[in-house]
């Protein structure tokens, strides 16, 4: 089989929300972090929540973009229903379009209940076959059987419609608490599909302080999951 | 003043604690999740900064009781002032036919997994 041989240079856009383990937020967080990228902007969406988080006296919008070279990241503090989750895959093309990205990644959970013993495997779920190399070269086990709601799923449904290829990074991970060990996984792999140098020491350090500090977070992103999952047909799961 | 070397997220704790934090007493309150399957229902707690000697789990009639020291104070800002939080606490009501007795629990990775099997009622139905 030949591989084309991924072009890292391309302008390249980067998302995280809160979603399964909060790996998205986590992951995409320590980069923006450790990267030292530089907020760019701040995406709209009208019929969000009015809501801004001050932060040592700084005003932060909820959902805020960052650059460095030909990396761009969208990142959202905040978890969507289903009506948002379509306008925020929606603003996110618009982004793409005025930014002239060549390809987005979106760093995601996947829920494993059973989670076995040795670390979370990661799973790559491309929208064009264009993007079957950056699996292959990077040992990204492909993502074959399951089903995708929620935001994830919302972006998923527009970019298979354009000519910008997705990739969705699944990290497998606890799918009711905040998960930073399965987060180091997929930074670890984001890394290398950016060809970029990250330390993880930090995060390892700070494993059991984020998974208290992130308890709301977690709690408020599985009341909306479960909303945007309340028409599927499966074993109800409760969550206190 | 922030350090740019001091790893933060920027994600902020929401204004209201969902979670009933007992400030007074310096008690956190965990996350916990309760499952159910065929046999048994699984009930877990996170627990990180916690070592397993330090957990108790105790029943009352229809209430688990779950309370755990931590193994180093919890700093956290709410409503502008900082407390140390000490331990985790949380009580739930737990569902009905259940075989407490046979109760078991794991601690693994800072989470504690309880299996509550649900208890056997009724009989079986002879097939001619």
């Amino acid at each position: 089989m030949k591989i084309a041989k991924y072009n890292t240079k391309e302008n390249t856009l980067l998302v995280g929300f809160p979603s399964n383990g909060l790996v998205g937020t986590f992951s995409v967080s320590y980069l923006i972090h450790h990267l030292k990228m530089k907020q760019i902007g701040e995406i709209e969406m009208p019929d969000l929540p009015l809501t801004l988080f001050v932060e040592e006296g700084e005003i932060l919008s909820p959902i805020r973009a960052y650059n460095k070279n030909n990396l761009f990241v969208i990142i959202s503090d905040v978890p969507f229903d289903q009506y948002l989750a379509e306008k925020f895959a929606l603003a996110i093309n618009e982004f793409c379009k005025k930014n002239a990205i060549k390809k987005i990644v979106i760093v995601s959970g996947m829920e494993t209940v059973n989670q076995k013993k040795g670390n979370p495997k990661i799973y790559g779920l491309v929208t064009h076959s264009t993007l079957d190399g950056l699996l292959y070269n990077n040992q990204i086990s492909k993502f074959l059987n399951g089903s995708i709601f929620g935001t994830d799923a919302a972006i998923i449904s527009v970019f298979r419609k354009t000519n910008i290829p997705a990739l969705v990074l699944y990290a497998e991970c606890h799918p009711f608490f905040p998960d930073p060990e399965a987060s180091i996984i997929a930074i670890v792999t984001l890394a290398k599909i950016l060809d970029v140098e990250i330390d993880t020491r930090d995060i390892e350090n700070k494993i059991d302080k984020l998974r208290i500090q992130h308890r709301n977070l977690m709690k408020e992103t599985i009341q909306t999951l479960q909303q945007q999952q309340e028409k599927k047909t499966r074993t109800p799961q409760i969550y206190r | 003043m922030r350090n740019d070397d001091d790893f933060r997220f920027a994600t902020i704790p929401p204004m209201i604690n969902s979670l009933f934090d007992d400030i007074e007493h310096r008690i956190l309150s965990p996350l916990s999740c309760l499952r159910e399957f065929d046999n048994q229902w699984v009930l877990e707690f996170d627990l990180p900064l916690v070592n397993k000697k330090d957990i108790k789990v105790t029943f009352d009639e229809d209430t688990i009781n779950v309370e755990a020291k931590l193994n180093e104070k919890y700093s956290e800002k709410q409503i502008g002032d900082v407390t140390k939080f000490e331990y985790f606490k949380k009580s739930l009501s737990l569902p009905e036919k259940i075989d407490n007795k046979k109760t078991t629990a794991q601690f693994q990775k800072g989470r504690l997994v309880i299996k509550i099997p649900k208890k056997v009622i009724g009989h079986q139905v002879k097939i001619t």
